[in-house]
């Protein structure tokens, strides 16, 4: 059964690392900061004309985000015990692997909410940029897909390090930006070559960014858009999971994951 | 007697490597069993093994009676480890960790819990310090305090008073001596200390190859070795004492010129002393070193053939 308490044992850790990490601080809410004041500012600079471009590449900006967050929050938090000998502490402790994943998620999701929150006051305060002109239900419906998305990932790239090791760490952070491009965060997937544009579809935040931008101006997002969106998420997502299982039994199976921390 | 753990036809291979190879062993409640052996001898991929970190290749691990594969969170709700090379998250203080792992064990009472442990160990002023600023000693009492949380049923210990100075070393003995006796608490334990071993354990595994090459109480495998080491100083000359000496075709040596050194079966100790005396040498001193635990070790590991014994 699920217990609550060891779930919360994990995120109450994650957040006494978070708070004496200087590396966690300025990964997430200072380059947060720092990105939006970068987009912010291009924007700014974009709408003394009359397009809304500038306001489309704050939203991307401001989307992606949440993005970077949760899966960087999702793959560096065990990293945090990896580096420090204590996950095979945790992984002996009477924690399924779901509650841990669980946990890892939740923690997450958290961080990524907070920061969200954070970067669209001063958006709103700095730049007169209000994240609810895309309306409340879109805003939680839009960032409810791009954590699944992003656990997904971060869950991926977990399970790599489980079976590959350490070696493969810098993967944690860096692999996320390989989507950047893709999405089409800050201009229409339509920009894109047309090979591109085939691998933007098959990445389930190119449907969110496109939504994204519709509501903003004010269009109607289809009902065919958004399922797609869902369906080739929860795909994404049970693929991920199935490989991230599948490569922590792996791990297990060949010491790996004993050695992780040598 | 009840088995807290049994372990049955356990094997780990990588590729052609048997790294374990097919042991069984049980550990009965309130009991100690040491395993030793040398480097490479399979013993923390057994722990591993019965940890849940490291799948095993064939073979059973049922702890209280119940399949660790199929019951993995419930044994481990009642089983705990401490060894030291873990370390806890470094980052965060020590009240920190101690708390984390009180709700992971769903520890009733926690921060009372933590605190009778802490007092006993001693570290009330370690509490709101990193855990990466410790010293090893310091470390390993944290570690001890996080194995001993949930009040384990059965602890697994690797090497835990390396490091820790003899003071600490001794009290964490009494301890385990203590809840051994008081809450009949098992152990399997692996040291390099042998004097630590023969003092907690009931009963001793000596893993080589992978392999389970003998299996005693302390004494028991002390026993096996016949050979004690006499030591005499004589007042006499060395020719004299090597006339008698090779009457008993004993090997011996001579670190200096009044002192002589051999390895002797228990039982001629007498007549070796009584004919040195006869062949007019003057015994000033006799030093009789039995066998240990720590000989016992030595004579398995450097042995070739780890099926001999």
């Amino acid at each position: 059964m699920i217990s609550r308490q060891r779930i919360q044992a994990l995120i109450i850790q994650e957040w006494y690392i978070s708070k004496r990490s200087l590396e966690v601080i300025m990964d997430l809410p200072v380059f947060s900061l720092v990105d939006l004041l970068l987009f912010g500012f291009v924007s700014a600079y974009l709408l003394t004309g009359t397009t809304t471009t500038g306001n489309f590449i704050l939203l991307g900006a401001m989307l992606w985000e949440i993005v970077r967050v949760t899966q960087y929050s999702m793959t560096v938090s065990s990293m945090w015990n990896v580096w420090s000998r204590n996950l095979s502490n945790i992984l002996i402790a009477p924690i399924s692997l779901i509650e841990y994943v669980l946990a890892s998620a939740l923690s997450a999701m958290l961080k990524s909410t907070v920061i969200t929150v954070g970067l669209a006051v001063v958006a709103y305060l700095l730049f007169g940029f209000s994240l609810l002109q895309i309306g409340f239900g879109s805003l939680i419906w839009y960032g409810a897909n791009l954590m699944l998305f992003s656990i997904s990932v971060g869950l991926l790239l977990l399970g790599l390090i489980f079976r590959f090791g350490t070696r493969i760490q810098a993967l944690g952070w860096g692999l996320i930006y390989i989507c950047q491009p893709l999405c089409g965060i800050y201009f229409p997937v339509s920009v894109l070559p047309q090979p591109l544009q085939w691998i933007s579809y098959i990445l389930p935040p190119t449907y969110v960014f496109e939504a994204a931008r519709t509501s903003l101006s004010g269009g109607v997002v289809t009902t065919q858009h958004q399922v797609i969106m869902v369906l080739v998420n929860i795909a994404g997502a049970l693929v991920c999971m199935t490989i991230f299982r599948y490569f922590y039994h792996s791990a297990r199976t060949t010491g790996q994951l004993a050695r992780l921390e040598n | 007697m009840e088995q807290v753990l049994t372990v049955d036809n356990l094997s780990k291979h990588y590729g052609q490597m048997r790294a374990v190879d097919a042991i069984s062993f049980s550990v009965p409640r309130g009991q100690a069993i040491g395993l030793l052996g040398p480097n490479g001898a399979g013993k923390s991929t057994t722990i591993q093994m019965l940890l849940g970190i490291t799948a095993a290749t064939t073979g059973h691990i049922t702890y209280f009676g119940q399949d660790f594969n199929t019951h993995r969170q419930a044994c481990l709700q009642r089983i705990n480890f401490a060894s030291t090379f873990n370390t806890l998250q470094g980052r965060i203080t020590v009240w920190e960790n101690l708390l984390v792992f009180a709700r992971l064990y769903q520890v009733v009472k926690a921060k009372r819990k933590i605190m009778e442990l802490v007092e006993y160990f001693q570290i009330e002023a370690l509490l709101n310090q990193r855990f990466w600023d410790l010293s090893a000693g310091q470390k390993t009492r944290v570690n001890l305090i996080k194995a001993l949380l949930n009040d384990p049923e059965i602890i697994l210990m690797d090497e835990p008073t390396a490091s820790l100075d003899p003071d600490i070393a001794d009290k964490l003995l009494t301890l385990i001596e203590q809840l051994k006796s008081d809450r009949q608490m098992s152990l399997l334990y692996t040291s390099h200390d042998m004097a630590e071993v023969e003092r907690i354990c009931d009963q001793v595994i000596f893993l080589d190859h992978g392999k389970i090459i003998a299996q005693d109480t302390p004494l028991g495998l002390t026993k096996r070795i016949t050979h004690s080491q006499l030591t005499l100083a004589f007042d006499g000359t060395q020719a004299q004492v090597q006339t008698v000496l090779g009457r008993f075709q004993l090997q011996y040596s001579f670190p200096n010129q009044n002192l002589v050194k051999m390895q002797t079966p228990e039982q001629l100790i007498p007549k070796v002393i009584f004919s040195l005396s006869q062949a007019g040498v003057w015994i000033t001193d006799i030093t009789i070193q039995k066998p240990t635990l720590e000989d016992v070790f030595l004579q398995f590991s450097r042995s070739t053939d780890s099926t001999i014994i």
